[in-house]
């Protein structure tokens, strides 16, 4: 079991060379308010990135341009370069439902849609996938034992979404992300509507879920970048002030505004 | 009058003389109750309301009494209006009301869902907000325009066009020859039906836009977010959550439909038949009370006939109504919670 983990390590490590995905010189604009100045970073495979700053800094627009969410609003419009699997996919020439499905999204409140725990799942999937019957059921039971949900909802899977209480709602909605099997997951403040003990199984989920993905996380709280992240970048008006590994971020910024950030002086 | 006086007088006095400094910052009851006048004042309008209605529900059923005593059930089962004999029945109206009103929502309602689909989910925000406005001004129109604009730019068309192509294209179609059959008059159940869609679109659009502009941002996010077209997002999500709303806002249409009398009694042919041909002149229980309500005296059966006629098109339209309610009713529940 120890030589598989480190097999897996040692394989994660020589594909991290190459990252997920690489901001260069993002520049994005709501109107013409600039609401990220030139960004450069890059998503390291298999590794969780924390976004930290404070409100209106930029960092869920950031994960909005990564899945191109924004396209759905006129007016947004972003310049620059996003690479995901060597191309620039803030470029025209993308199949976005495509790119969503390979760069999954989980939001701050969970949003289970009006249908059944089962469907949920099976939704996702099937606008990408033919599935047969069993297939689906064996995705659908999958998923949910990953998100540790399985033994809650395996015999209510008819049951609506909608009545699960809100840490379960959250973990169906990471369960249906993760069932269109992305490479990308980005999480936009998961656990700012939930509860200790459901926060608490959401970040415990996420280092199982970083062995087989590689993360986007946005938190306002900073304990829990310092949990889950790997590295973590600080935004500030828009700009990417820092990013470097969680340790020297939360121990020796070089930044002052970082630490000053950090450390709660302001934000 | 003097209520409202002693109301403003109440609030805007002084507190009365001689109360303790604990009683003043609570206030204290003064000696007439503006507040109690007041209450009594509203309380009067919302119970004149009710009895309001239930005054015009008793003139309907009392003055449909003597048709429904003389005709018994058979006065819903009967397609003859015949005041020579004076023989009254309401199966062909009723028909005709139906008809229409089913004909207009067959039409209006895959335009409405289309407008507002469009309009919330793929226009540009000044180009939906500019259609937007037309549609509330098409709702806006007053019924008789419409009933001059059908009866002089529909009708001819349907006679010259419609109906002969139609005849050509299906005369000779089993079963469906039915449908087309009859002399090219121009007026008829369809032409009724198009004229109540076109005045029955806005209203359905309206509520629908607002249906589907009223459904969180992350919910649809969510479903684009999994890779769905803004079609899949529709079908999967944002019509399974407004699914009731959509339904109650149909028959809200429907009742609208129902109830319409000026544009249909243009349009309709006024003929009290009932046939499979859909576009052979009919009437609507509107239209007929409409037309024969001069030409009834007092006291007569025939008065009683579109009374009672009057009281089975109120209860349709109640039905509609508190259909519409209770579906639009689940939704506003379901998001609240």
């Amino acid at each position: 079991m120890i030589g598989l983990t480190n097999g897996q390590m040692a394989n994660g490590e020589a594909v991290a060379a190459k990252p997920a995905i690489s901001v260069k010189s993002l520049d994005f604009y709501y109107g013409d308010n600039k609401a990220l100045r030139n960004i450069t970073m890059d998503f390291p495979r298999r590794k969780v990135t924390g976004m930290i700053g404070p409100s209106g800094c930029g960092k869920s627009t950031l994960l909005r341009v990564l899945n191109r969410m924004y396209d759905l609003y006129p007016g947004q419009r972003a310049t620059g370069e996003v690479l995901f699997d060597g191309r620039n996919i803030i470029s025209q020439a993308v199949d976005v439902n495509r790119l969503r499905a390979r760069i999954g999204m989980v939001f701050q409140k969970p949003t289970p849609f009006p249908m059944s725990i089962y469907d949920n799942i099976a939704f996702g999937v099937k606008l990408h996938e033919k599935l047969s019957r069993s297939e689906m059921d064996g995705r659908v039971e999958d998923v949910l034992r990953r998100v540790a949900l399985w033994p809650e909802v395996k015999d209510r899977l008819k049951a609506s979404a909608t009545a699960l209480s809100g840490g379960q709602q959250q973990r169906l909605c990471i369960a249906r992300t993760i069932a269109t099997r992305p490479e990308i997951v980005l999480l936009d403040e998961p656990t700012s509507a939930l509860d200790p003990v459901s926060t608490a199984r959401i970040e415990e989920l996420l280092d199982e879920l970083k062995k087989e993905f590689t993360i986007a996380i946005v938190t306002h709280n900073m304990q829990q970048a310092a949990r889950c992240a790997d590295q973590v970048a600080f935004f500030y008006l828009g700009e990417l002030v820092e990013m470097d590994s969680t340790d020297r971020m939360f121990t020796a910024p070089k930044e002052t505004r970082t630490q000053d950030y950090i450390t709660g002086r302001f934000g | 009058m003097n209520g409202i006086a002693r109301t403003v007088e109440a609030v805007s006095g002084e507190p009365p003389e001689g109360t303790g400094a604990q009683k003043a910052a609570l206030g204290s009851p003064s000696s007439f109750n503006g507040d109690k006048v007041f209450r009594w004042l509203v309380t009067a309008a919302g119970v004149g309301v009710l009895l309001l209605l239930g005054a015009i529900i008793l003139v309907m059923v009392s003055g449909g009494m003597k048709a429904f005593e003389t005709f018994g059930p058979a006065f819903f089962a009967s397609a003859v209006w015949n005041p020579v004999t004076q023989n009254f029945g309401a199966l062909a109206p009723v028909f005709g009301t139906v008809m229409t009103s089913l004909i207009g929502l067959v039409v209006a309602v895959p335009l409405a869902f289309g407008a507002a689909f469009w309009l919330t989910q793929m226009a540009p925000a000044r180009v939906s907000f500019i259609v937007g406005m037309a549609v509330q001004l098409l709702a806006a129109v007053p019924s008789i325009i419409f009933g001059m604009w059908g009866f002089f730019v529909i009708v001819p068309l349907m006679a010259r066009y419609v109906q002969p192509l139609l005849r050509s294209w299906f005369g000779h179609v089993p079963i469906i020859h039915a449908l087309v059959q009859g002399a090219p008059f121009g007026t008829g159940l369809m032409t009724g039906g198009l004229i109540l869609a076109v005045m029955v679109m806005p209203f359905v659009t309206a509520v629908m836009c607002d249906v589907f502009a009223s459904i969180p941002a992350v919910l649809k996010e969510s479903g684009f977010g999994l890779g769905a077209t803004r079609w899949e997002v529709m079908r999967n999500v944002i019509l399974p959550w407004s699914r009731s709303a959509v339904i109650g806002s149909v028959v809200l249409g429907m009742g609208r439909a129902m109830g319409e009398t000026m544009a249909v009694t243009f349009v309709i042919g006024n003929a009290n038949k009932i046939g499979w041909s859909l576009f052979a002149p009919g009437n609507t229980i509107a239209s007929l009370i409409a037309l024969e309500f001069p030409e009834s005296p007092s006291g007569s059966l025939k008065l009683s006939a579109l009374m009672a006629l009057g009281a089975i098109l109120m209860a349709l339209s109640f039905m509609a109504l508190a259909v519409s309610r209770v579906l639009l009713g689940m939704s506003t529940r379901r998001e609240g919670r």
